[in-house]
């Protein structure tokens, strides 16, 4: 019986070294490339008709388009547009990462940490950087709240440090678990749907129900990878917001 | 957007997969995600993979949405604009017409009245020749009536003398001379004119 989470382990495909440091192509590395040719093909094929009237494809394409540049309009405002096609970038990635996965024997790059993390740990200093150049020193007032009592003050400023330096933590981890959770609890229903049926005879008709509740749980995940895409890009939206306007 | 978010936020975050990645790490030698060296290979083709994927995103798909988007927006605009000038035009269309339909009428007014004064005209102008007409004809008529009456006044004088004459012969059987018995009928007359006249 293999265990729910190893459908998360890295495998080598073709063994690769740079300069001292493993960089061998694996499972998860093929999956980064399939999610930027799925989209960037995705994308490209299905506005190349350049249609007055959009059909499916191109009306889609247009929808993701306009869908993250209301998202960026409505919580940056229009200092939030040069960095339309970075976060546009970051929504696509993560999603079509978090749906490729959810393809059977497909692997989840967004499943593991690392990647998250990095991805939340490049939002978080490029925001900080950002709103550092922006304001200069001035930024360092976004750690003290506005008319809370003077005694306070110093208990505030931790709070709101702590909470900034957060950022990248829940960032990472809410996707990462998300994604976790989700694929294991697919492996878990479909290792039950196995160990009922290897029972044998009558009893084996019972492997049904956990099949009935993979195909409910896939419904689920699909929702999730879709509603994770959209809070991952909404958070990184709020925190350039934070950046570029300091409350 | 801001509340909603964490509501969406907060139940996922409490989800089992917090659990299972903590549980899951005793048995069968942990999370993969926690074996280290896989990090490198992972970051290294997240940054290749990110930075390709922003390139291509940033230099070729957005610019190409975008321009489709802003081609149609302003399509529509344009339509919009055509409708507003044609309506414009419309109006104006409607305006016109309805001050040369008003033109029109208040021109057929104006011939109808010219036309009837005109009528009229004529119609007098046959009276009037008419009536020079009939008055000329009657002072012709009357003329000619009094050449007769002078010419019967005229004769009058002969006729009595000659009846005077015929008178006298038989009465008197004298033989008066024309000229006197015309003579003496003159004197007559005249003294009877005088009579009359005082």
């Amino acid at each position: 019986m293999h265990s729910p989470v190893e459908q998360f382990t890295i495998k080598v495909l073709f063994a690769l070294n740079l300069f001292g440091y493993d960089v061998s192509f694996t499972n998860s590395s093929l999956f980064m490339v399939l999610t930027v040719l799925a989209s960037i093909a995705f994308l490209a094929l299905a506005i190349r008709p350049a249609a007055l009237i959009p059909g499916r494809m191109q009306g889609l394409a247009e929808m993701l388009y306009e869908f993250v540049a209301d998202m960026v309009r409505s919580n940056v405002g229009n200092e939030g547009r040069p960095y339309f096609p970075v976060i546009f970038t970051l929504f696509m990635f993560v999603l079509f990462s978090n749906l490729l996965g959810l393809i059977p024997y497909s692997y989840t790059t967004t499943s593991q940490i690392v990647v998250t993390f990095a991805l939340a740990l490049a939002i978080f200093v490029g925001v900080t950087l950002i709103a550092l150049v922006k304001h200069g020193f001035h930024f360092f007032s976004f750690f003290v709240p506005s008319g809370a009592p003077k005694a306070l003050i110093p208990f505030l400023v931790v709070i709101e440090v702590i909470s900034y330096f957060v950022r990248p933590v829940s960032l990472s981890v809410r996707l990462f678990a998300n994604m976790l959770a989700g694929h294991t609890m697919l492996k878990v229903f479909a290792g039950l749907a196995v160990m009922i049926a290897s029972a044998g005879g009558v009893a084996a008709a019972g492997s049904v129900l956990p099949l009935i509740a993979i195909i409910g749980l896939t419904g689920l995940e699909v929702l999730v990878a879709v509603l994770q895409a959209y809070v991952f890009t909404i958070l990184t939206c709020m925190y350039l917001n934070d950046a570029l306007h300091l409350h | 957007m801001r509340h909603k978010t964490l509501l969406l936020v907060v139940p996922l975050l409490m989800s089992p997969g917090l659990g299972w990645a903590a549980g899951g790490g005793d048995e069968a030698g942990g999370l993969p995600q926690l074996d280290l060296t896989t990090w490198p290979t992972q970051l290294f083709w997240l940054v290749v993979t990110f930075a390709i994927m922003y390139l291509l995103m940033s230099v070729m798909v957005t610019p190409r949405i975008r321009s489709v988007l802003e081609d149609r927006q302003q399509r529509i605009t344009n339509d919009l604009e055509k409708a507003r000038d044609a309506d414009t035009k419309v109006t104006e269309m409607r305006l016109s017409y309805e001050a040369s339909l008003e033109a029109a009428r208040t021109e057929a007014a104006a011939k109808a009245r010219d036309a009837l004064s005109e009528a009229k005209a004529t119609a007098d102008e046959a009276e009037a020749e008419m009536a020079t007409k009939l008055n000329q004809k009657l002072k012709t008529a009357e003329t000619k009536l009094m050449k007769m009456r002078d010419d019967a006044m005229a004769s009058i004088d002969e006729v009595a003398a000659e009846i005077t004459a015929q008178t006298v012969s038989h009465l008197t059987s004298l033989k008066p001379t024309k000229a006197a018995v015309s003579k003496s009928v003159k004197d007559a007359m005249a003294t009877r004119a005088n009579q009359e006249a005082s």
